[in-house]
């Protein structure tokens, strides 16, 4: 059975690799029940802890097949996106799904906030340079920069724009193919900066953020005559101090 | 203006208690009156106690939470003496807080029905209290100091005849000088709006059964028309007819016969209502008699478009600026309403003259003005006239202001999370939105639920069961429960200003009370200290009320 699997097509389209060196019989029947079901899972994997439940083995029959199985580069732990602690295990043959590393954003199950911040720069750049832009011309322009080793698809840019867009620093407009919209066809979804570079004044905060009880996390708390009041609120004495 | 200290968290965060929500007035529809918000009653009651006393604030508050009451039931209510009550309700009438109507009662078996008057809390314009220097800055910046002085007059009384008036005015002038100057600032505010005929005393309310149809339908026709709450229905009852709430007349007397007759500043048409006027004299409701009082739907009609406008310019650029202004500046006089969700249609021309007009468009071409109109969103009509929707304006500025609130409360992911949910208007699921919005799948879950908790998201469990059951969390921002919470809060905050306004008045009482001769060293460093705080406080006052009239959608 187990040679059989090893030449079957997955779903995924994912060929599994025979491995002539595998010592498919110097399995267990612990081990091979237990590599079996990791298998199956193909580029999902499993937990150490659903393992447990699934096969009903004992916690520590598991583990040990666990690090067997490991030893002899039949399986392999990833990290997850959802807990670096989890246990978390694939057949080798198998890259792990972005379901559970997280996708391309993601390095060792944490989201790669340093990569992403430097692309939303790039691209943020690119957009105040061009003035009006669309996706596939932030894209290019991206690529032509030549400052990513692996380059970026138009979808991941576009990802990184709508990002952009939440963070309110880039407005998205559909050309009308005049004026400032000339150099993008009418009727296609484009993006300009919010604010020009130099612009001295922030961004305006509202006026409820603008004192401490918009900002407050007690605010329902806070009653007068109450023990958070804002005749004694400690916020109310910090911004009020000269 | 001063930056506000970063919060340090406390203590947990509060678990599920949930504010009464309600924007208050009539805003929200539905069969009966809808009443105000926790706070909005508190802060309006608070503005009632500070002018006019704590019975009078009493009284006030009981009828903001009960809702119309008649006399007896005040009384019962409050558990004051019935002369006080009405004592009370003759202010709150006066200064145009309470509207008075009277309802049929049907009777039992055998019993004929029976009338009796209730009086009915008017939230909103107790509310606009304390609009009342903004009001004046308007008026100040378009007629002159008479007209100031009047109006001011008008504030602080509440409702005032023509009489009364110019006995007002009278003090250190000759008469006819005083007769004559306040007449023709009366006339100048009247043509401006800026002040109206009073309602109504005590209209009648019939049944709704046999009132006229309920308001008119939408433009959509698969919507219901919403019945009207009560105070849109004495409202309606009470107010005079548009004909007659600006209409002056004034009696002059003739040498020669002796009889008076009446100078009257008439639209076309109004023969009719005039001849109706001139049968009512001798019920005293000729010119000198009638009651005018400050219009407030004219001020809130100029901050709608006010609001607008500086939106426009801090979002887009000073040129949509110039245009959006040209464009209600030409529409005002022909929209009838305060909120009006879209401006009339204008042809380019005529947006080009009028903003030929202010300095700010004198070197605007029209090439340019099309290019802020576009920007602007206009709709484009035929023969390039263009329509502007200011209901999407309004909603831009209100999406601003609460998302400001959750960066500043929350931080940036939040922000994030909080304007794709915004945007998208539909429920999502954690990990799409963990995705769109960049935030790690570990900490996501995290702000959801405090987000959740706050009641800025809300959130919707679905199981799917199969070989495992799996749950699914979906999150949604919804308006229309979250847009009357933060005006709650709001509402909370601008009373927490006010308070500590006061509080920090009342410390330094002795203070403010020596003469400047004697405020040195320390006390003079004290008395500059009292003065910032002042300043500071009563300029985010200004500033949050704008923000409420926002919410209140004016």
């Amino acid at each position: 059975m187990c040679a059989l699997s090893l030449y079957s097509v997955t779903a995924m389209g994912k060929r599994k690799r025979p491995d002539s060196k595998v010592p498919a019989l110097s399995m267990t029947e612990q081990e091979k029940i237990v590599y079996n079901l990791i298998q199956s899972k193909q580029d999902l994997g499993i937990w150490s802890r659903d393992m447990k439940r699934e096969t009903s083995l004992p916690n520590n029959v598991v583990d040990k097949s666990l690090k067997s199985l490991c030893s002899k580069g039949l399986i392999k732990e990833v990290v997850t996106v959802w807990s670096k602690s989890r246990k978390h295990f694939l057949a080798s043959e198998f890259e792990p799904s972005s379901e559970i590393t997280g996708g391309k954003w993601y390095d060792q199950g944490t989201l790669d906030t340093e990569f992403i911040d430097f692309l939303k720069d790039q691209c943020l750049k690119h957009i105040r340079n061009m003035k009006i832009a669309t996706v596939d011309m932030v894209a290019n322009a991206v690529r032509r920069s030549r400052v990513l080793k692996n380059d970026c698809s138009s979808q991941e840019i576009g990802e990184i724009v709508r990002a952009l867009i939440l963070d309110n620093d880039v407005i998205e407009m559909r050309s009308n193919g005049l004026g400032e919209f000339a150099s993008v066809p009418t009727g296609r979804m484009c993006y300009k900066c919010r604010r020009s570079p130099d612009a001295t004044k922030e961004p305006r905060v509202g006026a409820m953020a603008s004192i401490p009880c918009g900002v407050c996390p007690q605010i329902a708390n806070c009653a007068p005559g109450g023990v958070i009041s804002p005749m004694t609120c400690e916020y109310y004495s910090m911004w009020l101090d000269f | 203006m001063r930056g506000v200290p970063p919060c340090s968290s406390r203590s947990k965060s509060r678990s599920g208690s949930r504010s009464r929500s309600g924007s208050g007035g009539s805003r929200e529809g539905g069969g009966t009156m809808v009443p105000p918000s926790q706070y909005g009653i508190k802060y309006a009651g608070h503005i009632i106690s500070s002018h006019f006393g704590d019975l009078v604030a009493k009284v006030c508050e009981c009828l903001l939470r009960r809702g119309p009451l008649t006399h007896q039931n005040i009384v019962r209510f409050t558990e004051m003496s019935a002369s006080q009550v009405k004592n009370c309700l003759l202010v709150l009438i006066q200064q145009n807080c309470v509207q008075a109507f009277s309802v049929e009662h049907p009777g039992g078996v055998g019993d004929t029905s029976r009338r009796s008057t209730e009086y009915l809390a008017l939230f909103d314009n107790i509310i606009h209290r304390m609009r009342f220097p903004k009001f004046v800055a308007v008026v100040s910046q378009e007629l002159d100091k008479e007209c100031v002085e009047l109006f001011q007059g008008l504030l602080q009384h509440g409702r005032l005849t023509l009489e009364k008036m110019i006995d007002r005015a009278k003090s250190g002038q000759e008469d006819s000088t005083a007769q004559d100057a306040t007449r023709e600032a009366l006339s100048k505010l009247a043509n401006a709006r800026f002040v109206e005929h009073c309602p109504d005393p005590e209209p009648h309310l019939s049944p709704p059964s046999e009132e006229a149809p309920a308001r008119k339908r939408t433009k959509s026709s698969k919507m219901v028309a919403e019945p009207e709450t009560i105070e849109e229905r004495v409202l309606a009852a009470a107010t005079p007819m548009e004909a007659k709430r600006f209409l002056i007349i004034f009696d002059t007397t003739t040498e020669e016969d002796g009889q008076k007759t009446g100078d009257s500043f008439l639209g076309v048409g109004e023969k009719r209502k005039s001849d109706a006027l001139e049968s009512n004299k001798e019920l005293g409701s000729d010119g000198e008699q009638v009651l005018w009082r400050v219009n407030v739907q004219e001020f809130m009609h100029r901050f709608r478009h006010k609001a607008c406008v500086e939106n426009v310019r801090e979002r887009l650029d000073g040129g949509a600026a110039v245009a959006l202004s040209a464009m209600l500046e030409i529409s005002k006089s022909m929209e009838k309403k305060v909120k009006t969700d879209n401006s009339v249609p204008l042809s380019i021309n005529t947006i080009y003259e009028e903003v030929m007009k202010g300095e700010a468009g004198r070197a605007m071409t029209l090439d340019h003005l099309r290019a802020s109109l576009v920007m602007l969103g206009c709709e484009k009509g035929v023969d390039e006239s263009y329509k502007i929707d200011l209901k999407n304006i309004i909603e831009q500025a209100q999406n601003e202001e609460v998302e400001s609130i959750v960066l500043k409360r929350y931080g940036q992911e939040a922000y994030r999370i909080f304007r794709l949910l915004s945007k998208a208007n539909c429920l999502l699921e954690t990990g799409k939105i963990s995705d769109t919005a960049f935030v790690d799948k570990k900490e996501i879950s995290k702000i959801l639920f405090r987000l959740w908790k706050d009641q800025f998201l809300h959130m919707e469990k679905i199981v799917v069961t199969g070989p495992r059951q799996t749950q699914f969390l979906l999150w949604k921002v919804d308006k229309t429960t979250l847009w009357p919470h933060v005006l709650d809060e709001m509402y909370h905050a601008v009373l927490n200003l006010n308070l500590r306004v006061a509080y920090e008045l009342e410390k330094e009482n002795e203070l403010l009370n020596l003469p400047i001769e004697k405020r040195s060293g320390p006390l003079e460093k004290r008395y500059n200290r009292l003065r910032t705080v002042r300043l500071l406080l009563e300029s985010s006052l200004m500033k949050l009320d704008d923000a409420i009239m926002l919410f209140h959608d004016f």
